[in-house]
């Protein structure tokens, strides 16, 4: 029974991270139809940023985690700004290789100057403690990754439907062109997309750097892949989508883990995907992609 | 058989891309040093990927991205079943099924492995081309990690990492040439097809085509499949003339590599794929002598490792930005020399 209950927050924890990743492509793709290869390497960003901190500035981690947030963002909006702008309304393809292009260009940039060793930052390891709870043995890592999880999408959610650029995003999301005519500066909804974005990079790095240790010039890749993964098979495009996908690829992988012989290992995520494939099957668009006829307007 | 207007002029322009392949191929064979030859083998390997990665991208414009996947499926089958008993014996001691127990001649391993590439990319087309334009773009990533992950995971089959070495070396820059002139007629007949013309219509125009009766779905999996079978080429091509291969070169980095070489060229034509290929290929090659830290007027530069990696993602962000389409956009080469 507590081996059970143990698993299942083991699948949780690790849905709220995949779910924390996708919903920082989903938002962006879902303002602009762009698929954001270059996530990865915001997050990488805001992990050498930690790095920088804890080793010139200060041992305080609360600093840490905010100048890697902080770093993140600023990055993510940069990003918009040098590379994106000029792909902003060219199709679905040129955009997704731009991006590509993107993350090569920062992933040899830290090859370059930086190193391409990983490096450690210890500052975090206090976040990974073992905690009791109800009798069931969990990381506190994983409580803080859950309750962030739940803390963004509220905000989120709050934000989306409270506010004024909240409706104009997700009025952009279905309209673009409408939302401009209506005075709404397209270049503020952009990047007011791309800075979420990059705050939950931000978010997503903090933890990543806890549980791994070390910055290294892929450290963003793997994760952004799940991401990816999380956001085709909930929907690409839908914020409850990426939500569901990140969830749902968190205990496909649990169970993987479970379930497969320790000598299978090697070949979780093969069995991972797969099994997402099946996903896609059913529904080749993702689960809750929005209804849209082909060759209504995009 | 009587070939329409535009099948005759893509005949004479896959000739012309004929003549200057051989024509780069007779200029290595009788100038080039040895370390030379070798860097234009690998550039016609990475013709023949290209090429083959431009018959899905390029006309059904869905962006592939598990390529080298397939390559190294190839190679891989090839190796396996070409390598002698005794070599294998040693690189393989484990292989279950009897692996390490046969060996075949070139022609039938290469056939096999032939074989074995269009079964698993028909497999795995089927599902790919049921997905819209992102969703079978990171479906196909997927594709690549899981390949990648097999590769590394059946050690006694694969070798992992380490060198899968002792395969017989019988391909020469000539036998390289002359596929890849097979190739390019392939590819550019495979465009100008009943088959190429509704897969590049429904490309532009998806619900257009499929209301004039075009089965896009089977169209798209005719050239995934016949994409898969030419990158099986390429890495058979490349374990006959290495002799060596391992997991390492079908991954990512080889993806970024053969994809900036057709983003560059232009991925809507057989053209752009051979002009990207060379201008990246020869291109990299001086940027990877920067990298090592040469002397240049006296003056020592420093070791930049990454270089080469900057500038294949500038060239893929330039083209993006600057011109989506590649510098040869929609013209083949024979309509850049013909007045319009």
């Amino acid at each position: 029974m507590e081996y059970v209950a143990q698993q299942v927050i083991n699948a949780l924890s690790f849905g709220a991270e995949y779910a924390l990743l996708a919903l920082g492509l989903a938002i962006v793709f879902s303002v602009m139809g762009l698929v954001n290869f270059a996530h990865g390497e915001v997050i990488a960003v805001g992990g050498y940023t930690m790095v920088a901190f804890a080793a010139l500035v200060t041992a305080n981690p609360l600093i840490i985690i905010v100048g890697a947030v902080a770093a993140t963002a600023m990055t993510s909006v940069a990003l918009e700004r040098v590379a994106f702008r000029p792909v902003r309304y060219a199709d679905p393809t040129t955009g997704l290789l731009t991006a590509f292009g993107v993350s090569i260009v920062l992933q040899n940039l830290f090859l370059l100057f930086i190193s391409p060793r990983p490096i450690a930052v210890t500052s975090l390891y206090f976040l990974d403690a073992p905690v009791m709870l109800f009798g069931v043995q969990i990381s506190s890592l994983q409580i803080f990754e859950s309750v962030t999880t739940v803390v963004v999408i509220v905000g989120l959610v709050l934000f989306l439907q409270k506010t004024t650029l909240g409706l104009a995003m997700r009025a952009a999301s279905l309209d673009f062109e409408m939302v401009r005519l209506t005075g709404i500066r397209a270049n503020r909804v952009f990047a007011l997309a791309f800075l979420i974005s990059g705050l939950l990079a931000g978010l997503a790095s903090v933890f990543i750097m806890a549980r791994r240790g070390s910055v290294d010039p892929h450290f963003g890749f793997n994760p952004v892949l799940k991401a990816f993964v999380a956001c085709v098979v909930g929907g690409f495009g839908s914020l409850p989508g990426a939500v569901l996908g990140g969830f749902l690829l968190g205990a496909v992988e649990v169970a993987m883990l479970v379930l497969l012989p320790q000598d299978y290992g090697g070949l979780k995520d093969a069995f991972v995907f797969g099994i997402i494939a099946l996903v896609l099957v059913w529904r080749p668009d993702g689960i809750l992609s929005p209804a849209r006829e082909k060759g209504d307007k995009q | 058989m009587t070939l329409t207007q535009s099948q005759k002029r893509g005949f004479f322009g896959a000739c012309m891309l004929a003549a200057i392949l051989i024509a780069i191929g007779v200029v290595t064979t009788f100038f080039a040093s040895n370390y030379q030859l070798r860097l234009v083998y690998s550039a016609f390997v990475n013709l023949i990927v290209v090429l083959g990665l431009q018959v899905f991208m390029g006309n059904s414009r869905l962006t592939n991205l598990s390529h080298s996947a397939f390559m190294g499926i190839g190679a891989y089958a090839a190796a396996i079943c070409v390598t002698p008993v005794a070599m294998k014996q040693i690189a393989l001691p484990d292989a279950p099924w009897g692996l390490n127990a046969f060996a075949l001649d070139p022609v039938t391993s290469a056939i096999i492995a032939l074989i074995v590439t269009g079964i698993v990319s028909l497999a795995v087309g089927v599902f790919i081309v049921r997905m819209t334009g992102t969703g079978a773009t990171i479906a196909s990533l997927a594709v690549l990690v899981i390949v990648h992950s097999i590769f590394l995971y059946r050690t006694d089959i694969f070798k992992g990492n380490q060198a899968f070495f002792g395969i017989p070396q019988v391909f020469s820059l000539t036998s390289i040439v002359i596929l890849a002139v097979v190739v390019v007629f392939i590819v550019r007949g495979f465009r100008e097809s009943p088959w190429g013309v509704m897969l590049r219509a429904s490309a532009d125009d998806e619900t257009g085509a499929a209301a004039m009766g075009v089965n896009v779905r089977r169209l798209r999996l005719i050239a995934w499949v016949l994409s898969g079978l030419i990158l099986a080429t390429a890495g058979i091509a490349y374990a006959y003339f290495l002799g060596t291969i391992s997991a390492r070169p079908f991954y990512f980095n080889h993806v970024f590599l053969t994809l900036a070489m057709l983003i560059f060229g232009g991925m809507r034509t057989v053209t752009g794929a051979v002009l990207g290929t060379f201008a990246i290929s020869f291109g990299l090659e001086i940027v990877r002598w920067l990298e090592t830290g040469p002397k240049v007027i006296g003056i020592n530069l420093p070791e930049l490792l990454g270089l080469s990696g900057i500038m294949l993602g500038l060239v893929i962000v330039l083209t993006m930005a600057l011109r989506p389409v590649g510098v040869m956009g929609d013209r083949e080469i024979e309509e850049v020399f013909s007045k319009r």
